[in-house]
């Protein structure tokens, strides 16, 4: 039966590192940065705010259609979802190789 | 951790329900323990909860048959599911840290192709041997307001046991036998010890020697009795 559980624990292990590789590399596929309004004689325009180096960025996009909006939103929406994930997955991995480890070398 | 994966479970479900390509599907692996459990209401079953890997597998028995044209990976994709492709010919796999979901297609004889394209799902599903066995005896078990596509708890335990001599991993292989095992006992304990019979009766001679080896390995003494009494 132990050598069950360590099978499975270390099949799970493999799983979330595969995992943590692909949630950053989803990460890193999203645009990057925010959109930011602002409102200037009744006016709507649009810069992205992001980082480069160490400094924040405002660039100015000036209007920008709905459909591009849309997939900031949804880049913002999924960059919240896959942090928390990675965060999850990682403390998955160290759970994993802990029970692994045991008194025994894995 | 349990709670959540359980809940992200049913809103998979959920989803294909609402979507109409529930029925497709006969959901296989080890989360079918944990569905079985109301057919088993009624006589000692496993604990379900104890050993239970994160791996959803979905049986698409007749792939072709497909109407729908629904996106899966797109459906679950503000879930967190990030898709990834696996294996030499990239059959598809949706990651999450609670479940990750493979879909299957049963092997047309010895031989055929290691992957199968289903665009109107838009995956590529793994084609393994002996899922047919899994599809051609369902039962339909009621989660909220719809049935989900279970196979008869006697075709998952002889199919475990045929399979588990063909695991490279030795603790993968226990881990298989002990599942069948206690679900035949499940069954006779329930009095389906026919049922058992039926269905080792239905599959080749040569499925049927795989089964006896299997058990033989073990203490399945009781069950080797039922499947040898008219042998």
């Amino acid at each position: 039966m132990r050598g069950v559980i360590k099978g499975v624990l270390k099949e799970e292990l493999q799983n979330s590192l595969r995992m943590k590789k692909e949630y950053e590399q989803a990460l890193k596929n999203l645009p990057q940065g925010c959109l930011a309004v602002r409102n200037i004689r009744g006016h709507k325009y649009y810069y992205l705010v992001r980082r480069i180096d160490k400094r924040v960025k405002y660039i100015y996009k000036g209007k920008i259609s709905e459909e591009e909006k849309q997939k900031y939103k949804e880049a913002k929406e999924l960059r919240a979802k896959y942090r928390n994930l990675l965060s999850r997955v990682k403390k998955q991995v160290r759970f994993l190789r802990s029970s692994l480890r045991g008194k025994e070398a894995v | 951790m349990e709670k959540k994966q359980y809940e992200l479970c049913l809103e998979i479900l959920r989803r294909f329900h609402q979507k109409n390509i529930l029925n497709n599907f006969v959901l296989i692996g080890s989360w079918c323990i944990v569905f079985y459990k109301d057919y088993f209401a009624s006589v000692p079953y496993i604990n379900h909860t104890t050993l239970r890997t994160r791996d959803m597998d979905f049986l698409i028995s007749k792939p072709d048959k497909i109407k729908q044209t629904i996106d899966i990976p797109t459906l679950l994709k503000d879930l967190g599911f990030v898709t990834t492709f696996r294996g030499p010919k990239g059959f598809i796999k949706l990651d999450h840290p609670d479940l990750i979901i493979e879909f299957l297609v049963p092997a047309k004889g010895r031989g055929s192709e290691r992957l199968y394209s289903v665009p109107k799902l838009g995956l590529n599903a793994e084609v393994l041997r002996f899922l047919d066995f899994l599809s051609e005896n369902t039962i339909k078990v009621k989660i909220e307001d719809f049935y989900l596509n279970l196979p008869h708890p006697a075709n998952f335990a002889l199919h475990k046991l045929i399979v588990f001599q063909r695991r490279d991993k030795e603790d993968k292989a226990i881990k298989d036998r002990n599942i069948a095992i206690e679900i035949l006992k499940a069954l006779i304990s329930k009095e389906e010890e026919n049922i058992i019979e039926g269905v080792f009766k239905s599959i080749p001679g040569k499925w049927q020697r795989k089964v006896i080896r299997g058990l033989e390995e073990t203490e399945g003494k009781e069950i080797l009795q039922i499947l040898r009494k008219k042998d």
